[in-house]
């Protein structure tokens, strides 16, 4: 192979090498270090090209959604009175879900990764289960759970709340929908934790809350945030279940559904341009800081 | 004053060890890999519970199994361990590491006097991912001394890093364990560093402590045959009705009868080694390895050599009073009983000696 040893190449390497003053890096790292890896081989020529006509495929849903979007129509449909209201009852009901998720599922991704719950095969199949049964299934139990005439919408209706077509219903069913993706997320940045480490900052004299708070959690951290996102993107197009027991206050996919359903596609498209905005900017920014705190702990 | 004397089960047999550690004494605890080295030290360090046993640290009870049974949580021990991973938080820096332990507040001054004492003055503020193994041990090590530890544990720290290496950050722990007059445990496979780092040896095979002494006694007199062959005795020759323990590096070639045992051997295999050379000797039904300086001659060949001062051993196993290895290393030992259940339960099997550990007495020591 020619592009192999191409002359450009065997000098970018021989000056990779040879540079005194250049940090030093662990080996097999040099690559990575200077930017975006070059197209050294044909190899990497048709893997990158590969990799760019999968990307492109799965924006295709966007490309088309800008393709048929007229400033226009986005314009007249954002700018009805009330347009906006779906909104921000997605925007809230998804950070209250994530604090939900946060405060509630934590917890459990930790001991799962620790092996602290007993027959941990039983607690995962568990979390599986809420993960495998389709959104709008578990809209339809969550009707027998939580419904009006059920013991916990009784109990729910002596506090003069209800857990149907309510906020507190929209919250339920995105905690549903995405505290599996979360939980499975978390184990695994919990259970990336190396426990020398833990054990470690012990014997340095922190009590196990204190190393949690110190070692544990910076170090789990990045994952964290990582499944955090996914769990946010779940919350923010959760519609199966949401559908069922929350059909009021309407959020953004039920808005974009109720919208089609009315007055057709193109008064509902701009409200699926209003969610991509709306969603993205958490996710990007978990990404971005993971990245940094990886750059970070390389030095 | 470390003393612990711990009983801890484990699948196929029992670690029964007793040790005291003086403050500022370097022990070395030597044996073959899973002999229950490691499980000593996490009992001091409090992450295994004893089934039975009672651990002190400077006046403090950290574990007894006496009623009421008491057991500090390793957060409250101010016991240092030292492993092979050295440990460090890959998200602080070099610096934040150091400090890490509540209990280390550090001055500036104090800081940077132990960073240069541990040659890593300028890595304060590297993170220790860009760290060499050796780079991140002398963190580790700082660590602990600023955590202000009570005792240094180490659990085979070194392995892995190349040999000089490992000899300097055993001379600099031996050091510093000194100067604050701590007492220290090194856990080990390889003799050498067990000697380099040691005032005391303890050897420990299968959970039983074999033997105690300073390192050059228990080499130059190993209390039983088990003993010489975790020490480096790879041949046992018969002699008389006693068998001889020859240490591949203390026989020389030719007869010197004053000196020590003359054997007569054909040789079966030479190979250099080192600097000099390695050879097999087949004497009767015994083999011996002897490391010699000059060629041997090739196989089938004859060599007399001298096995130095051999240590001698009944049938069974059991050392033979040999006199004191040196004037004044061991005047008479005190042959100590670890325990009243150690002593009933312990099996004469292998070696006759397995339940008794030997020691110097305080003054002979310190001499």
């Amino acid at each position: 192979m020619s592009w192999a040893a191409s002359p450009a190449a065997a000098v970018g390497g021989a000056v990779q090498g040879d540079d005194p003053s250049g940090p030093r890096r662990p080996a097999g790292w040099g690559q990575k270090a200077g930017g975006p890896p070059r197209l050294r081989s044909a190899s990497t020529f048709v893997s990158v090209a590969g990799a760019g006509i999968i990307w492109v495929a799965l924006l295709g849903p966007v490309i088309t959604l800008l393709t048929h979007l007229s400033g226009g129509a986005i314009a007249s449909s954002l700018t009805a009175q009330g347009a906006l209201d779906p909104l921000v009852v997605s925007v809230e009901s998804g950070l209250v879900t994530l604090g939900v998720l946060l405060v509630v599922c934590t917890p459990l991704a930790w001991m799962l990764a620790r092996g602290k719950l007993p027959f941990p095969r039983v607690w995962e199949t568990g979390v599986l289960c809420s993960m495998l049964l389709p959104p709008l299934v578990i809209g339809l139990l969550l009707v027998f759970m939580v419904g009006p005439y059920t013991p916990i919408g009784e109990l729910l209706g002596h506090l003069h709340q209800s857990a149907t077509n309510t906020f507190l219903a929209l919250v339920i069913a995105e905690v549903y929908e995405s505290a599996p993706y979360y939980v499975l997320g978390a184990q695994a940045a919990f259970a990336s934790v190396e426990p020398g480490l833990e054990q470690q900052a012990g014997l340095l004299g922190d009590r196990p809350r204190r190393v949690f708070r110190r070692v544990t959690l910076p170090l789990a951290a990045p994952g964290l945030a990582m499944s955090l996102s996914i769990a946010w993107a779940r919350a923010m197009g959760a519609f199966g279940a949401v559908i069922i027991i929350a059909y009021h206050p309407a959020g953004i996919p039920l808005q974009i559904y109720t919208t089609l359903q009315e007055t057709g596609l193109p008064t509902a498209l701009p409200y699926a341009l209003v969610l991509l905005v709306v969603a993205l900017p958490l996710p990007l920014a978990a990404y971005i800081w993971s990245a940094r705190a990886g750059r970070r702990r390389r030095g | 004053m470390l003393d612990a004397d711990v009983e801890v089960d484990r699948r196929d047999f029992t670690v029964r060890v007793a040790l005291q550690v003086a403050p500022g004494e370097r022990l070395a605890l030597f044996g073959p890999s899973g002999a229950g080295k490691t499980t000593y030290l996490e009992a001091i360090a409090g992450l295994v519970l004893p089934r039975r046993g009672r651990i002190e640290l400077g006046g403090r009870v950290l574990t007894s199994t006496d009623p009421p049974g008491q057991a500090m949580p390793p957060w409250q021990r101010r016991v240092g361990l030292l492993r092979q991973n050295p440990g460090l938080f890959p998200h602080l820096s070099v610096r934040d590491n150091l400090c890490y332990a509540p209990s280390a507040s550090p001055s500036g001054e104090e800081l940077s006097s132990l960073a240069s004492v541990l040659g890593i003055e300028t890595l304060l503020a590297a993170m220790p991912a860009r760290l060499s193994g050796g780079q991140a041990h002398r963190v580790a090590l700082g660590r602990l001394l600023l955590a202000r530890c009570d005792t240094l544990l180490l659990d085979e720290p070194y392995t892995g890093l190349d040999a000089s290496l490992r000899r300097t950050l055993t001379d600099l722990v031996g050091t510093l364990v000194m100067d604050r007059s701590i007492p220290a445990i090194l856990v080990t496979h390889e003799l050498g560093d067990a000697q380099a780092f040691a005032d005391r040896l303890a050897v420990l095979d299968r959970g039983e402590l074999l033997q105690v002494g300073a390192p050059n006694e228990v080499v130059l007199r190993p209390a039983s045959r088990r003993v010489a062959e975790l020490v480096g005795y790879l041949g046992f020759v018969p002699a008389g009705k006693t068998v001889a323990g020859v240490h591949p590096e203390r026989v020389i070639a030719g007869a010197f009868g004053d000196r020590g045992l003359v054997l007569t051997g054909m040789v079966t295999a030479r190979r250099p080694a080192g600097a000099g050379w390695e050879a097999d000797l087949a004497i009767g039904a015994a083999a011996i390895t002897c490391r010699l300086p000059d060629t041997p001659p090739a196989s089938g060949g004859e060599l007399i050599v001298t096995a130095l001062d051999p240590p001698r051993f009944t049938a069974d196993g059991s050392a033979i009073g040999n006199a004191p290895a040196q004037e004044g290393a061991g005047r008479p030992q005190q042959v100590r009983r670890l325990s009243k259940r150690a002593g009933r339960r312990a099996t004469p099997t292998r070696t006759g000696h397995n339940n008794r550990s030997v020691r110097p007495s305080r003054q002979s020591r310190r001499a």
